[in-house]
């Protein structure tokens, strides 16, 4: 399958803050997820892509064709941005409106993409209402909405679902479906592992500038299972607890915490701990207040990553 | 898309969004000051017409072009690229198949349109209430123009010089400010040709010259110490600055990346 969006040797820096460092991809037609925590440098990679910023070393091309100070390029990109911005004092109507005459679109057809990207939003009954007064959702949807008015083959969504209710989340991510069954390319970005999961199995993993991954949802959540979790267990009797699992080869390592209440322990095997923890609980008696995971997330399995 | 046509578009798109905007409304308010010290003026006047209205015009004058376009120009000009950048929308409009210099057009040619309306209304409201009596003379309505037209003309040179301001600095309404009522003011004073290195020299230099009846000088707050250039080389001079300054702001909007302040 041929690249829709290449980049080579990306890098980009902020004064000596480095944003992004010597990033080569290939994204293919399909859906492609960009996983990293907050500050990974996922939106610097895709305002480098949608020619918001230069790269300071390397390459980016959209079919072949360069990206910085080529706006011909952009007839076939849908861009959403992650910051929740507009330009408050129009109503969706207008801002699609006004945003789909740069394309050199007759009038008409202004009207017409304008209403069918409402419609596929869920806007048009409030399609008159300025954007100042939009729920949180709502902004998210219409700057969804100016994304795809165009038509674009390639679309690029920066935390496309963030704010979005569950039932949002739902719709968009369908939305985003149709879309890659249709033969286009989506490139989208979150720090939520199961949002990327929803949406797509081809997933690239960024840390501190850096691609620290790639591949299939499979092999990331292979990746996160080699990763040891932590596992704190807040009970009555904590030593007693300890004592129970001194002999289990699932624990790595347990440890007290200086609340004198609280177990932490680190395995590999979470699904098995948890499954000894209740059987254990029961037979000795002791009494659990609260089981928490404060590793359970994202960032500790880049952590863990990067230290790997 | 031509160039022609994106720059009609961007046009279009902000003449509309800035007829809405709250510094709009600030500043048409602020139009109407003029209007309000014409009506004072006629009350006080009552009864008396010719000279003194004639000199109050000139003094409504300065209001308007040491004032007016330039505070216009200065917020309108600077917002040009850096409000899309403080508001964080130029994505909007970068990621659009519009070439930059076409946004940077798009967006002067409507603010200008905004200011110039803006002027309009409140010169010919104060102007025509100023000289009430005097509607039955032709070169009252050729005067008027005269003025309109000096206004348009520093509209347009102040813009083109603050949107490249807005486009090179971050905090480019500090620097303007400076220029546009440090320098300005200060320079125009001076003898000899320093004062041709000001917008204004040029602008007062196409203002009507009409001596005092006592065969004095004209008035002494518009006119002290003009050595006016000639019309059309005034004319010229407002043109070059004024094509400059845009070629100048297009190409730095073009070249320069803009970051968000995080």
């Amino acid at each position: 399958m041929t690249a829709v969006i290449t980049a080579s040797n990306l890098s980009k820096w902020y004064g000596n803050v480095l944003g992004l460092n010597d990033v080569s991809l290939e994204i293919e037609e399909g859906i492609t997820g960009l996983l990293g925590p907050n500050g990974a440098g996922k939106s610097t990679f895709m305002k480098l892509i949608t020619g918001q910023m230069k790269p300071n070393i390397g390459r980016v091309t959209v079919r072949g064709r360069k990206v910085w100070n080529n706006p011909e390029v952009f007839q076939g990109i849908g861009f959403c941005p992650e910051q929740d911005v507009f330009y408050e004092d129009v109503t969706g109507w207008e801002f699609l409106l006004g945003l789909l005459r740069f394309y050199g679109y007759a009038l008409s057809e202004v009207r017409e993409r304008a209403a069918r990207a409402l419609d596929v939003v869920d806007l048009t009954a409030d399609k008159d209402r300025l954007i100042r007064g939009y729920s949180r959702g709502m902004r998210q949807r219409i700057k969804f909405a100016q994304a795809i008015a165009h038509d674009p083959g390639i679309l690029i969504l920066d935390e496309p679902l963030s704010g979005l209710d569950p039932l949002g989340k739902r719709k968009l991510i369908k939305l985003i479906k149709d879309f890659k069954r249709q033969g286009r390319t989506v490139l989208v970005s979150s720090h939520v592992l199961p949002e990327i999961e929803a949406l797509t199995s081809r997933v690239v993993l960024v840390h501190q500038g850096k691609i620290l991954a790639q591949g299939d949802i499979p092999y990331i959540r292979e990746l996160i299972e080699a990763h040891p979790h932590q596992i704190s267990v807040r009970s009555s009797d904590p030593r007693a607890l300890a004592a129970r699992f001194v002999g289990d080869r699932s624990i790595q390592k347990m440890t007290f915490a200086a609340d004198g209440q609280t177990l932490v322990v680190e395995t590999h095997k979470r699904d098995e701990f948890f499954g000894r923890l209740t059987g254990v609980v029961l037979e000795a008696g002791i009494e659990v207040e609260e089981i928490s995971s404060p590793d359970d997330n994202l960032q500790a399995v880049f952590e863990y990553l990067v230290g790997k | 898309m031509t160039a022609a046509n994106a720059v009609r578009q961007v046009f279009g798109f902000f003449f509309f969004l800035g007829r809405r905007t709250g510094k709009t409304r600030v500043f048409a308010i602020l139009g109407l000051m003029p209007v309000a010290l014409a009506v004072i003026v006629r009350i006080v006047l009552h009864g008396r017409s010719g000279p003194m209205a004639a000199v109050f015009t000139e003094i409504l004058m300065v209001f308007f072009l040491q004032f007016y376009i330039v505070i216009l120009a200065l917020f309108y000009g600077t917002s040009v690229t850096a409000e899309e950048v403080e508001n964080r929308t130029l994505c909007y409009l970068v990621t659009r198949p519009l070439p930059k210099p076409a946004i940077v057009l798009g967006k002067v040619a409507a603010c200008a349109l905004l200011m110039f309306g803006m002027v309009a209304v409140s010169l010919t409201l104060s102007y025509f209430i100023m000289n009430a009596t005097r509607l039955s003379e032709p070169d009252l309505y050729l005067t008027f123009l005269r003025y309109l037209g000096v206004l348009g003309l520093g509209i347009l040179a102040y813009t083109a010089f603050f949107t490249f301001l807005g486009a090179v600095l971050k905090r480019a309404i500090i620097v303007g400010l400076v220029f546009g009522f440090g320098w300005e003011n200060v320079i125009q004073y001076f003898p000899g040709s320093t004062q041709k290195f000001s917008i204004v020299h040029y602008l007062k230099s196409l203002l009507p010259y009409r001596p005092m009846s006592g065969g004095g000088r004209g008035v002494a707050l518009l006119l002290f110490r003009l050595e006016p250039t000639r019309p059309l080389t005034a004319v010229l001079m407002l043109t070059v600055i004024t094509a400059a300054f845009l070629a100048l702001a297009c190409w730095i909007f073009r070249m320069k990346e803009y970051l968000y302040e995080e």
